[in-house]
Formats: structure tokens, C-alpha cells, sequence
């Protein structure tokens, strides 16, 4: 009897032991994988945030290489244009007889001074938008409509809620701007299109930005799936990364397409930008 | 006519309690749709089969007949299902190789095993527990498990422990496989039919498990999702 007894206690104890056992190794494997799963998330996310701070030096640095392209084709090209125009003005004063070849030439020569100066201006602002930089994006963005209805049968409304007092940080005024630019472009491009509605909307929290089109439509996650996008739709939201923000592509029952960018507004930091104006010193004559 | 059953029940209760939890992972695969993914449908067949015996027995028990028989037949058939399961869960195809083999060669000594203690297969009056085959078994299935668990820390392919059905199960048979290695092997001299030895309440820790593993597989099933059942 006193055998039973024992066995049956060492039985217990030995059972006792087993759970034991494998209690602790559950919990083994659930910490670990809770542990590894944690460290996983940080590296990610440490991931993230290096890709990002990468794309938006890649993004800045476009910008300034544009702007020291724009200042330096005025500055230059457009100084010497300046003295070009100057000394055939002058040419022309000196060459005496008034119908001679030589001054239709000198005459000729000076139309297309003048016309490639207007045109190394034009090139100028396209680089850099000036008018974003001192005006806003309202004003920005109705100069580049005006511009692009002078030669086109298209229609472009613009309508925007917000004030020309409410200014964003510039980089985010920058990053609207280019969106808009980028979807206007595409549906004059692709959507055969004969009007295009672009809407801005500015609350205390976010910036909408709207470009609808009347045109063929399209469906962006049938694109993406396809990798047909284009370096302009990643380039799009590769921008809105950066500023944190989302797009949106609809298609409106009643046809065409709609493109709805949303980004969330920030308060705007005390120190001032740095000068962005290529344009400041001199205006070209 | 319900008196012997009865009788049963109020005399052991917890011997007869996991009888009838078996029916409630049943309903969850079903009422889940689990069986569409095949490790759970193996799991279906091991618990309607482990129900069936268990109610076979429970009757011949009712009856004061032997039913040791049937408690042996159920080993490799049980232990084939179950490991069954891992040939799909585990990753490693050497992991797979080895599980199956262990079936082909566990079904074989747990025959032997059986004939060796039962000479005479016929008189099922003196019928007795297998030695060896189900200590084999919890040994095997703990192996299985520990293999398993190597395997999703290693590949981390399931972010939330607490939402994987298999999990749950594995954890509910490591437990119950945990609890009764020891016990499994000593039953073989206590569980005789005719003047058994109790051996306290170690007897009764492993009916413990069973309903706490039954219970695991429940709730493991219940977190099971139709659309993830590939992953987990
Ligand atoms: N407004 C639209 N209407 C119809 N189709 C569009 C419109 N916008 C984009 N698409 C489709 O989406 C595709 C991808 O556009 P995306 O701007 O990325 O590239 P792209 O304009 O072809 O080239 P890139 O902008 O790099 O010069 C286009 O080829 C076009 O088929
Ligand atoms: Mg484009």
C-alpha cells in the first residue's frame, strides 16, 4: 500500500511537471512572436520614414535644380538677349540708308531677339511659379488656366473657396500646384475631353483639390494593377506622401473623370521661407 | 432503460463530461465552415470519430461490459488523423516526410502493441490497455506540436497568436498530451476490467485536459475566418 502511494504521488507530480513544462513553452512562443512582431513594426516603420525623407530630398532637389535652371537662363541668356537687343537697336541706328538689305536684316534679327526673349521668359516661368510663390494658389492656378485656354479649344472653370490671405506652407502650395498641373496635362492628354473643372477647397482641416473631366474616363486601380501608370500619377502620389496627404480617383456616373486630392492643412512655421523668387531684382523688358 | 446511463454519469461525471463537450467543437467547425480547409476537416472526421467511441464506450461502460477494445482501436486511428493535420500545417516538406512516416509506423506498433498484451483477441472480457502505443503517442504529438511552434517562430507568418485556430489547438493539445505522458503508460496496470487500482486523482487530470483541450479547440475554431484559412 505504502508503494501505491508513493506512485500515485510521484505520478502527480511528474504530470505537474509536464504542464508545467508546456505552459512556460506556450508562453515562450507567444512573447517571442510578440516581441519579434514589435521589432519588426519599428524597423518598418523606421523604413518608412527614411524612404520618405529620401523622396522628398529627390523631390526638392528637382525643385531647386528648376529654379537655378530658371535663374540662370534669365540671369545669362536673358541678360545677353538684353545687351543683343541693345546693340542692334543701336546697329540699326547706324546703318543709314532706310531700305537697304542690311537693315531689313538688322530688322529681322531683332524680331527674333525679341521673340526668344519672350520665349526664355516663358520657359522662366513654367520652371518656376512665381506667381504661386507671391499670389497663392488661387492666382497661380487661374494664370496657368488663362494661359492654357489662349491656345486651346477647351474650356477650364476654376472655382476656389479659399481667400488669397489663407497662404499654406510652400511646400504644400508647391505640391498642389504640381498635382494640378499633372492632372490638367493628363486630361488634355488622354481624355478627349472639352471641359475641365478644377475646385479648391480650403477648411480648417484639410485642402481638397478637384479636377474633374468630361472626357473618356479611366479607371485608376485597373491601371495600377496593370502597371500602366505613368510617371505622372506616381509622381503624384509620391508628392502626396511627403505632405501626408491621399488622391482619389473617381468615376462620376455622368461620365469623364474626377480626381480628388485631399491633404491635411499645417499650421504654417513661424520662420519665413527662404526666398524662392528668381525674379525679384529685375523684371525682364 | 436510461437508468444504466444515468447511473454512469452521476457515479463519474467527469469521466463523462468530455463525451458531450465533444459535441460543441463540432458544431463551431461546422457552423464556421472550417472543413473547407483540409487540416480542419481532419479535425471534423477525429472528433466525430472520437465521439463515436466515446459514446460506444460510454454505452459499454453503462453496461458494465469491457471497452477497453475500443479505447485501443481508437489510438492509431486518432493518432493518424491528428498527426494527419500537421503533414498540412507544418512548412518543412522533411517535417511532413517524418510525420507521415510516424503514422505508417505508429499504426503498426500500436497493433502489435495490441496483440502482444491480448493474445487471445477474441476474449474481450479480459481485454486490456495498450503499454506502450499511447505514450508513444503523446510523446509523437508533443513532438509535432514543439515542431510546429518552431516553425511559426521562425517564419512569423501569423502576426496575432490569439486569433490563429491552430494555435489554440495546438495549445489545447499540448496541454492535454502534457498532462497524460505519464499517466498514459501506469494506466496499463491500473485499468484493468476486472479489479481496477485507482490511482487518485492523477486519473482524473486527464479527463481535466480532455475537456480543457475540447474547450481550446472551440475557441480556436471560433476565430477561424474562411477568407484567411490558407495563412492560418
Ligand atoms: N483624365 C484622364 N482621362 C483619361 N485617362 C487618363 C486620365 N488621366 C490619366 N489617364 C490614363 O492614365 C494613364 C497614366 O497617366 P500618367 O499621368 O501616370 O502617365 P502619362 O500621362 O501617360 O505619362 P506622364 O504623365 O509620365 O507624361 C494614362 O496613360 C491615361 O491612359
Ligand atoms: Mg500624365
Amino acid at each position: 500500500m505504502q508503494n501505491i502511494e508513493e506512485l500515485k504521488f510521484a505520478l502527480l507530480l511528474a504530470t505537474l511537471a509536464m504542464l508545467i513544462m508546456a505552459f512556460f513553452v506556450i508562453t515562450f512562443v507567444m512573447l517571442y512572436q510578440k516581441r519579434k512582431f514589435e521589432a519588426e513594426k519599428a524597423l518598418n516603420s523606421i523604413e518608412k520614414s527614411h524612404s520618405k525623407r529620401l523622396l522628398d530630398t529627390a523631390l526638392n532637389s528637382e525643385e531647386t535644380e528648376r529654379r537655378r535652371i530658371a535663374q540662370d537662363l534669365h540671369d545669362d541668356i536673358g541678360t545677353m538677349l538684353s545687351l543683343t537687343k541693345l546693340s542692334l537697336n543701336q546697329l540699326n541706328k547706324i546703318v543709314l540708308e532706310p531700305d537697304s538689305k542690311e537693315r531689313s536684316l538688322i530688322h529681322k534679327s531683332q524680331t527674333l531677339v525679341e521673340e526668344t526673349i519672350l520665349h526664355v521668359r516663358r520657359i522662366t516661368r513654367d520652371l518656376v511659379p512665381t506667381t504661386l510663390e507671391r499670389f497663392g494658389l488661387s492666382e497661380a492656378i487661374s494664370e496657368f488656366i488663362n494661359k492654357l485656354e489662349d491656345n486651346n479649344q477647351l474650356q477650364i472653370t476654376f472655382h476656389s473657396t479659399a481667400d488669397d490671405s489663407m497662404r499654406q506652407q510652400p511646400k504644400v502650395e508647391l505640391t498642389i500646384y504640381r498635382i494640378m498641373q499633372e492632372l490638367v496635362n493628363n486630361a488634355i492628354k488622354h481624355s478627349k475631353c472639352s471641359n475641365i473643372e478644377i475646385e479648391l477647397e480650403i477648411n480648417s482641416e484639410f485642402i481638397f483639390l478637384k479636377v474633374a473631366d468630361n472626357g473618356i474616363g479611366f479607371n485608376a486601380t485597373q491601371l495600377k494593377e496593370d502597371n500602366l501608370v505613368g510617371l505622372g500619377l506616381l509622381g503624384i502620389e509620391s508628392r502626396l506622401a511627403i505632405i501626408n496627404g491621399i488622391v482619389r480617383y473617381v468615376s462620376p456616373p455622368a461620365g469623364g473623370s474626377l480626381a480628388i486630392a485631399q491633404i491635411p492643412v499645417a499650421p504654417i512655421s513661424e520662420k519665413k521661407p527662404e526666398p524662392l523668387y528668381p525674379f525679384k531684382r529685375a523684371k525682364i523688358s | 432503460m436510461f437508468d444504466n446511463y444515468i447511473g454512469l454519469c452521476t457515479r463519474h461525471p467527469l469521466q463523462c463530461l468530455p463525451v458531450f463537450i465533444t459535441i460543441l467543437p463540432i458544431i463551431i467547425l461546422l457552423k464556421r465552415k472550417a472543413y473547407i480547409s483540409k487540416p480542419y476537416l481532419i479535425l471534423l472526421i477525429f472528433l466525430i470519430f472520437k465521439l463515436a467511441i466515446d459514446l460506444i464506450m460510454f454505452h459499454l461502460a453503462a453496461h458494465r461490459t469491457n471497452n477497453l477494445l475500443f479505447y485501443n482501436i481508437s489510438i492509431p486511428v486518432s493518432y493518424t488523423l491528428l498527426a494527419g493535420m500537421f503533414i498540412y500545417k507544418l512548412d518543412s516538406p522533411i517535417f511532413k516526410k517524418l510525420v507521415a512516416l510516424s503514422i505508417v509506423l505508429f499504426a503498426l506498433f500500436s497493433i502489435w502493441d495490441m496483440m502482444r498484451v491480448n493474445p487471445d483477441m477474441n476474449d474481450s472480457h479480459n481485454h486490456s490497455m495498450v503499454p506502450y502505443a499511447s505514450t508513444i503517442q503523446c510523446i509523437l504529438m508533443i513532438l509535432w506540436i514543439l515542431l510546429y511552434f518552431y516553425e511559426i517562430m521562425v517564419s512569423m507568418k501569423i502576426p496575432n497568436l490569439f486569433n490563429s485556430t491552430f494555435f489554440w489547438i495546438c495549445c489545447g493539445f499540448l496541454l492535454y498530451y502534457s498532462s497524460f505522458v505519464f499517466i498514459a503508460p501506469v494506466l496499463h496496470y491500473t485499468e484493468k476490467w476486472t479489479n481496477p487500482l485507482s490511482i487518485g486523482f492523477a486519473a482524473n487530470i486527464s479527463y481535466i485536459f480532455e475537456i480543457f483541450y475540447l474547450l481550446a479547440i472551440s475557441v480556436g475554431l471560433f476565430n477561424f475566418e474562411k477568407q484567411h484559412y490558407a495563412k492560418y
